[in-house]
């Protein structure tokens, strides 16, 4: 067993704060699940965790690769966020093409009247029977947010694990097990779908954080604890 | 991904799926390491799988109790979860504890499922009363599939030894989502008003036996071929007769197998 000293605390806080990061960055990135497959609903067409756990783990391996050169934490964080930014925005672009040339549908929110971003109306887009279909310019830009602290908060939790016990294939399988919990925990705090910053759903976002804070402690001190063997 | 999955009576007791399931998991574990420690071999390494079978099947039942509520993130979701907390206290039990570590796992694993339930409920207010017996079932079944997966590969319990033929190869990947695909398709596969509960755990045992088979691809560089062939054969007849099995169940609860042959020319 590794033992608990001051450097152990910090790397336990690095641990939380990615956890953090996790839980409010899905509740930023556009998940619509089942009924958004359908184009019935606006967002990306599956799960949150499928989303969460894509990006993050592009954001691992690009955090890896940084961490192979350098030991800076903020170049090895950065280059999970862009990692895990450019996984979430091909998945919503790539989507969207689906959504544009495949279905027939224009990307719109059914959540605001007005794109907060573009100020384009959105109601009249809408198709009769949904809420919204596609992902429209303001769920976009909160997707790519939403890579940006998830890239940010896995790759913080590789950097602290890797520091501990240095075997990549621990550390990285550790950071998902985190990143995993921390994401279902904000799933079901969003109830599985949601289109961005500015659905009314994103203001139960101090809740997550609470349970997220919580959880992500008590599981990252055993996590710290786990050596890398001799 | 809200589906109000319905899902029929139990028949068969949750607690006692919940003892088969760890019992036959911890004892799977067990057996094999000892068995291929006396003999210095690893044919016994089967025996694991087939303990985490028994922990897939008490996960498969924790999912549907759970799922039956309509937690709105989807069935996948939950599988992934119980992965990610047992993968950390697994390897937490290992790291420390030796021999014992297992066992020590586990109990870990399903305090931290027992933790979330009631984060879910208190904070997130999710408000399902069976959350934090169920996360604390999954947890526990997550816990039992890693490690004996784990050992269906290295042949023994060592955290060192674990290490490198798990962890070290790249197989803790293989381990980590076909564990979780085995827990989570069986429910997300049979949901729906018509569910039944044999139905899902049949599906269970079949799904486990191809974990248990990728477990035994993965042991033919670990264990030796022996084994691991020996492991893929009784997993692939564990396939073969639970999906039959399966197969005869979704017939007896469809409304009809009718054959109709071909539109005719001109039909639609």
């Amino acid at each position: 067993m590794s033992t608990f000293d001051a450097s152990t605390l910090i790397y336990v806080i690095q641990i939380v704060i990615g956890g953090l990061l996790v839980g409010i960055g899905v509740h930023f990135v556009p998940v619509g699940g089942a009924p958004a497959a359908m184009a019935q609903a606006t967002g990306v067409g599956t799960g949150t965790v499928q989303l969460a756990t894509g990006s993050g783990l592009t954001g691992l391996i690009s955090a890896g690769l940084m961490m192979s050169v350098t030991d800076n934490i903020l170049l090895i964080v950065l280059s999970g966020a862009v990692g895990a930014m450019i996984m979430m925005d091909v998945t919503m672009i790539v989507g969207n093409w689906v959504y544009i040339y495949g279905i027939g549908v224009p990307p719109v929110a059914a959540k605001v009247d007005y794109d907060p971003i573009t100020k384009d109306p959105q109601p009249p887009y809408i198709s009769p029977g949904t809420v919204g279909h596609g992902v429209p310019t303001v769920s976009y830009v909160s997707g790519t947010i939403g890579g940006l602290l998830g890239g940010a908060g896995g790759s913080l939790i590789y950097y602290a694990l890797m520091n501990i016990n240095g075997v990549s294939g621990l550390s990285a399988f550790f950071a998902i097990g985190i990143f995993v919990v921390n994401a279902v925990i904000a799933s079901y705090n969003i109830q599985g779908t949601i289109e961005g910053f500015h659905d009314p759903k994103f203001k139960r976002i101090p809740r997550a954080i609470q349970a997220c804070f919580i959880a992500t402690l008590i599981i990252g001190i055993f996590a710290v604890l786990i050596h890398g063997g001799a | 991904m809200s589906v109000a999955a319905g899902g029929g009576e139990s028949k068969i007791d949750k607690t006692k799926l919940t003892m088969y399931g760890l019992g036959g998991g911890i004892l799977g574990i067990y057996l094999a390491h000892v068995l291929n420690m006396i003999t210095g071999t690893g044919y016994f390494s089967f025996l694991a799988g087939l303990g985490a079978i028994a922990a897939i099947v008490m996960g498969a039942d924790a999912v549907r109790r759970v799922c039956a509520y309509g937690i709105g993130t989807g069935v996948p979701s939950i599988g992934m979860m119980a992965m990610g907390m047992g993968l950390v206290a697994a390897m937490f039990g290992l790291a420390v504890a030796g021999v014992a570590g297992p066992i020590i796992g586990i109990a870990i694993a399903m305090g931290f499922g027992y933790f979330v339930g009631m984060l879910a409920n208190k904070i997130i207010k999710m408000n399902i009363p069976v959350m934090e017996e169920v996360l604390m079932s999954l947890g526990g079944a997550g816990a039992v599939v890693i490690i004996a997966l784990s050992v269906v590969i290295s042949g023994q319990i060592g955290y060192q030894d674990m290490l490198n033929d798990v962890v070290f190869t790249g197989f803790i990947a293989i381990v980590f989502i076909a564990g979780a695909l085995a827990i989570l398709q069986p429910f997300n596969a049979n949901l729906g008003p018509d569910e039944t509960q044999d139905r899902t755990l049949v599906h269970a045992i079949s799904t486990g036996g191809l974990a248990m088979f990728a477990a035994g691809i993965g042991s033919l560089i670990t264990v030796g071929v022996g084994g691991a062939v020996l492991t893929m054969l009784i997993a692939a007849a564990i396939w073969l007769k639970a999906f039959l099995w399966y197969f005869k169940l979704v017939k007896r609860d469809s409304a009809g197998v009718v054959g109709t042959g071909l539109l005719a020319e001109g039909g639609l």
